[in-house]
């Protein structure tokens, strides 16, 4: 059980990387949904960029209490047969995006993993 | 002659037995009602042990896009009607399935029987429009604390 979570914090970890170092774009949701695409992420632009927005205000209302809750809660919501290292992309694509001061908590929890 | 004779009766006979058909096909089904299984309200709905809280924060979970739909349109409301919407639908699952199954074929066989929906036409769509998110929320409900009154809670923009 171990493994997916670390492998999926690292994947967590190299998404926001990637946000630190890709130009912005004007359009939030247009750049997110390119850069799930860079890890083969499809699915209605609107829809994930809302799943991505409703990720954030579970963390901040505490409905979920970490990032470990929020995989949780997206392995349910995202297409079927999303894999963990999936799950974890979409996770460090979005925080960074759409709810920054939780970046933080995500980074520190992916190293505490690794 | 006989051969006119006959071509009328036989058009007579082909009227009167698709006439015949037609009101067979109007009156053969014992129908007590409009409502069906699942319309207006999903059996998985009529037949849950849930309460409203454990649902909706089932669906908060699992149809997450619907119930923050919903949560928006709620807050979109006076308050007084939000509340006779909390207050209806608490109403509802203190009903039996039998009475819940009632009221379903009073809402669809009348109109005006929902007076909350006269104020608010989606006031219970997170709970009865979708038998997929129904569905959903359903298999999961009773994993949620009952009458959790904060999962009504719920920030949305304005």
């Amino acid at each position: 059980m171990k493994r997916p979570i670390v492998a999926g914090t690292l994947a967590a970890l190299t998404a926001i990387s990637m946000v630190w170092t890709a130009p912005a774009h004007a359009d939030v949701d247009t750049d997110f949904a390119d850069a799930l695409h860079g890890y083969g992420i499809y699915g209605q632009r609107d829809f994930n960029a809302w799943l991505a927005k409703i990720t954030c205000k579970r963390l901040t209302t505490g409905v979920d209490a970490d990032a470990s809750a929020s995989a949780v809660f997206l392995s349910r919501n995202l297409a079927p047969g999303s894999s963990t290292e999936q799950i974890w992309q979409f996770l460090g694509a979005a925080i960074p995006r759409y709810c920054p001061p939780h970046t933080p908590a995500l980074i520190v929890m992916a190293q505490e993993e690794v | 002659m006989n051969i006119y004779i006959s071509r009328w009766a036989g058009r007579a006979l082909l009227m009167v037995s698709t006439v015949a058909c037609a009101a067979g096909a109007l009156v053969a089904p014992q129908a007590g009602a409009d409502a069906t299984d699942d319309y207006p309200i999903p059996h998985r709905q009529i037949e849950t042990h849930c309460d409203a809280e454990q649902y909706l924060a089932a669906a908060r979970d699992t149809s997450p896009i619907y119930f923050e739909r919903y949560m928006i349109d709620k807050s979109n409301r006076p308050p007084e009607i939000q509340q006779m919407a909390v207050d209806r639908i608490h109403w509802f699952y203190s009903l039996d399935a039998a009475g819940r199954r009632q009221y379903s074929e009073d809402t669809a066989t009348n109109i005006y029987y929902e007076q909350v929906a006269t104020r608010w036409g989606n006031w219970a769509k997170v709970f009865f429009n979708n038998k997929g998110v129904v569905a959903r929320a359903t298999d999961v409900c009773a994993d949620y604390p009952p009458a959790d009154m904060t999962v009504w809670n719920w920030p949305v923009p304005h």
